[in-house]
Formats: C-alpha cells, structure tokens, sequence
C-alpha cells in the first residue's frame, strides 16, 4: 500500500467520520433537517413574544435579529459540547481500525456543528432579507471573528468536558443539566448594560456572556463590547483546550482499547 | 520481518497483573505465514490487537515496516447502527480510496459476502457468521502485507467456509497471513511456521508441524 502521511490519513478519518455524521443525523425518518430548523425558530418566536408582551416593542435595536445572533451562538456552543460529550463512545466499533482516533469524531461533530449553522445562518439571512429586518451590521468581519472564536471555545470547553467524564460517568449528566438553563445567564436575548449592575458583575464570570456581548456589540451601531473582556475569552478558550489534549494524549490509547 | 522488542503486556485484574507477555523480544521472519496457537486467554487476540496497532504494549515497542490489516476478529470491527454499505464505504475512505475504487470495492464486497439484502441493514441484525463474511470480504478489497485474522475462518456454514479458505489461499499468494485457529487442518494448510503463546511466552517454530505439536503437549497436561 502507498505510504500516505498521518496528516493525509486523519484527514481521511476525519471526512468518513464527518459523512457517517450527517448521515445518522439526516437520515430518513429521524426529520433531522425539520429540527435542525425547527428548533432555533422555536427559541427565537417564544423569546421574541415574551418581550414584547412584557417590555413593549421598545429596543433602539433590531429585537428579532439581536435574539437570532445570540441563539444562533449559543446554539453552537450547546450543541458542540452536548455532542462532545458522546463523541467517543458513538464511535467505538470504529476503532478496530487503527487510523480512527477518538479526537476525530470529536472533530468530525465540530464540523457537523459547524455546517448545520451555516446552513441555519443562510436561511436566517434570507428571511431577514425578505423582511426587512436590520441587516446592515456594524463591522461583518468582527462578527465572523466572534463566531468563528466561539466555534473554537465551544471545542475546547467540548474536549475537556469529554476528556472528564471518561473517569466520572456521571460529570456527562451535570453537564447535560447545567447546559440548559446556561441560555439564562448568558446575554443570549438581552443586552449587559441592560442588567443591574449586581447582575451585571455576576454575569462577568460567565465566558459565554463576553461572547455574546462581542457578536452583539459588533453588530448594532448603538451597542459596543465595553463589557467583553477579551483575555478572559482566551484564558477560556485555551486553558481547556491545553488540560483537554494534555490528559487526551494520556487516555487516547485506554479509549482505543476498552 | 516483525520485531518484539521486551514487549510486556497484562491487564489489571482485581486479583493483580495478568500477564499476556512478559519480556518478550522476538521476530517475526518476513514472506511466511504464521499460525499462532495457545489455549484460551492465552492472549492471541491481544497480540494480534498489538500488530494491529489497536492495542498497546505496557513496555517495549513492537517494530515493522509492513502494512497490517485490521483485525479480523469474531464480530469485531464494525459500527453496529450502520449498515454493511456504510461500513464498507467508511473502511474505504479511511483507507484514502478514490470514489470509482470505494464503488467498485462495494460492488465486490457485496457479491463476496453473499448478504443479499443484509448488505443494506445494520450490523446489529447481522449474526457474527455474517460479520465474519463482511469483514473478511472486505479485506480482500485491499493489499496488506499481512492478514490479521482471528478465528474468522472457522465461523460461517461448511460452503462460504470452503469459499473463504479458496479465496485466502489465492490470496496468500501476493501477501502474508498471520492466522489464529483453533482448527489443525486450516492451520497445516495454510501456515508455514507456528506460534505457541503459553504461560506469557511466545515459542516460535520454523515449522507449523511443531507448533501444533507443542499446543497438543500442553492441552494433555491439562
């Protein structure tokens, strides 16, 4: 057989793991794309009603687009670490070959992630063109930049999480509970310098609040990220990412073999 | 030529190390085919594992410059929500087939393995016959230096066993087969020389015929 280099053979593991993916998540019967959809909206209707109903229609900015960027964000960072968190064991009849690491399926759902919010994000766009919604951001780039950081936090806090609950089965169950009501505590549908200032100094602790600010504050003309506090945001991105590979390379060959 | 160098291997068990190999250095001559023998958990499937580079050694390092199959073991070596296709299609990507080989080599597998419909449903409807039938036709879509088979051969019905063994030994014929069996007659066949793993020691010898021999010694003691 032709010699190819480790690159080449985990870039091959990671595209047959990535296609299984969205196979199992697509496949028929399972309304993978309905979901994939029908979710997002769910959240955006529900939260779109409950302000106004409570509040009134009084934002200085696009309510319906503010809610959209801050689901769409927290979305990916649910989703990648929920999904992390099976990752290894998903895929374990697939490592009687020895080219199949465990962190490529935990690649490989990243990218699924990745591709299922592009595709999200393309439709929300359109929508949003189609109705008119504020589709003229502040600084385009700075917000793919947020995304693509938050993409890269969400693996980090994912392979960490993952690496984790291999010594603790039960840590998978704490994670899975506290991921939910993390929407609340996360300036995921409403703006930092609307909160209290007590709330607002508590809230600072919560990496996924900076994010959200980032995106936000990047996007309205009359919001700004004076809250974001970009060293903390890499202090969480690589401190998990650095103890998730350190410990990974000690496991790897114990989740190989059990 | 595969080389063992102070290969130790054992697994924790409550009552302490179970060693499977203990300071075992070793090699392996290159061109031959090798029968390995040894009683149940003797640790053949571990060391095939090890060749296969799906298990590791405690210590010492196990060095070759050939190209291993996976192992083709009773019911290993599949994704049990995936059909047979899409195992066969994902054993080829990883490989790094281009697209006209992964459909020719599905075309072949399917017609091999005689699964019929099977060949579209999950693994996890399949029996460990199948499995074996799946797993051994699909290793024959590729050129390996060796074959790591683990008792595949002995599953199956007497018909797709005779088939099986006719399309190894064609096979044979441009690479190398590293065969556990329990049955004397597959092994005589087929291997040149012989591995007799017992007590945590391997014991080659230069001929099947021995082996087979010492592996019947040591049944008799009991």
């Amino acid at each position: 057989m032709s010699q190819r280099t480790p690159w080449e053979v985990q870039k091959s593991v990671i595209y047959a793991l990535f296609l299984r993916e969205v196979n199992v998540r697509f496949s028929a019967g399972k309304l993978g794309y309905f979901w994939v959809i029908f979710e997002p909206l769910m959240q955006i209707l529900v939260f779109v009603m409950v302000k106004v109903l409570l509040f009134g229609n009084n934002s200085n900015f696009d309510y319906h687009v503010f809610i959209t960027l801050g689901f769409i964000g927290f979305n990916i960072f649910r989703h990648v670490v929920d999904r992390s968190l099976g990752a290894f064991s998903a895929n374990k009849g697939l490592y009687a070959y020895k080219q199949v690491k465990p962190i490529d399926a935990l690649i490989a759902r990243l990218l699924v992630e990745v591709l299922v919010t592009i595709v999200i994000a393309i439709i929300f766009i359109l929508v949003g063109l189609y109705f008119d919604f504020d589709m003229n951001p502040k600084n385009l780039g700075m917000v793919i930049f947020a995304y693509l950081w938050l993409i890269i936090f969400a693996f980090s806090v994912g392979l960490l999480v993952a690496v984790i609950s291999l010594f603790f089965e039960s840590f998978k169950k704490v994670v899975k509970i506290l991921l939910s009501p993390l929407m609340f505590v996360s300036a995921v549908f409403y703006s930092m310098q609307d909160l209290p200032q007590a709330v607002g100094s508590l809230l600072y602790y919560n990496p996924l609040a900076h994010f959200m600010e980032m995106i936000h504050g990047y996007y309205f003309f009359v919001l700004d990220d004076g809250f974001v506090d970009y060293q903390y945001m890499a202090i969480w991105t690589v401190i998990p990412i650095y103890l998730g590979l350190l410990l990974y390379r000690k496991l790897e060959k114990g989740i190989i073999s059990i | 030529m595969i080389e063992l160098q102070n290969v130790t291997k054992y697994f924790r068990t409550p009552q302490g190390k179970h060693y499977i190999l203990k300071n075992s250095t070793f090699s392996i001559p290159s061109d031959v085919n090798i029968g390995i023998l040894g009683r149940n958990g003797a640790g053949k499937s571990t060391l095939m594992k090890m060749l296969g580079k799906i298990e590791f050694p405690n210590e010492g390092k196990i060095i070759s410059d050939k190209s291993f199959s996976w192992v083709m073991g009773v019911g290993g070596g599949f994704q049990n929500n995936m059909t047979g296709r899409a195992n066969v299609k994902f054993v080829c990507r990883i490989y790094g087939k281009s697209k006209a080989e992964i459909d020719r080599s599905i075309e072949f597998v399917k017609e091999f393995s005689e699964l019929g419909d099977y060949f579209e449903m999950p693994i996890k409807t399949y029996s460990s016959g199948m499995k074996s039938r799946l797993t051994f036709g699909l290793s024959l879509a590729f050129d390996f230096d060796y074959l790591l088979i683990d008792e595949t051969l002995s599953v199956g019905d007497a018909r797709f066993r005779k088939k099986s063994k006719e399309a190894l030994m064609k096979k044979i014929e441009s690479c190398n087969v590293l065969l556990v069996s329990h049955d004397m007659g597959t092994l005589r066949d087929i291997c040149d020389v012989g591995i007799v793993s017992h007590n945590a020691k391997l014991h080659y010898f230069d001929d099947i015929k021995d082996a087979i021999e010492m592996y019947q010694d040591i049944n008799k003691k009991g």
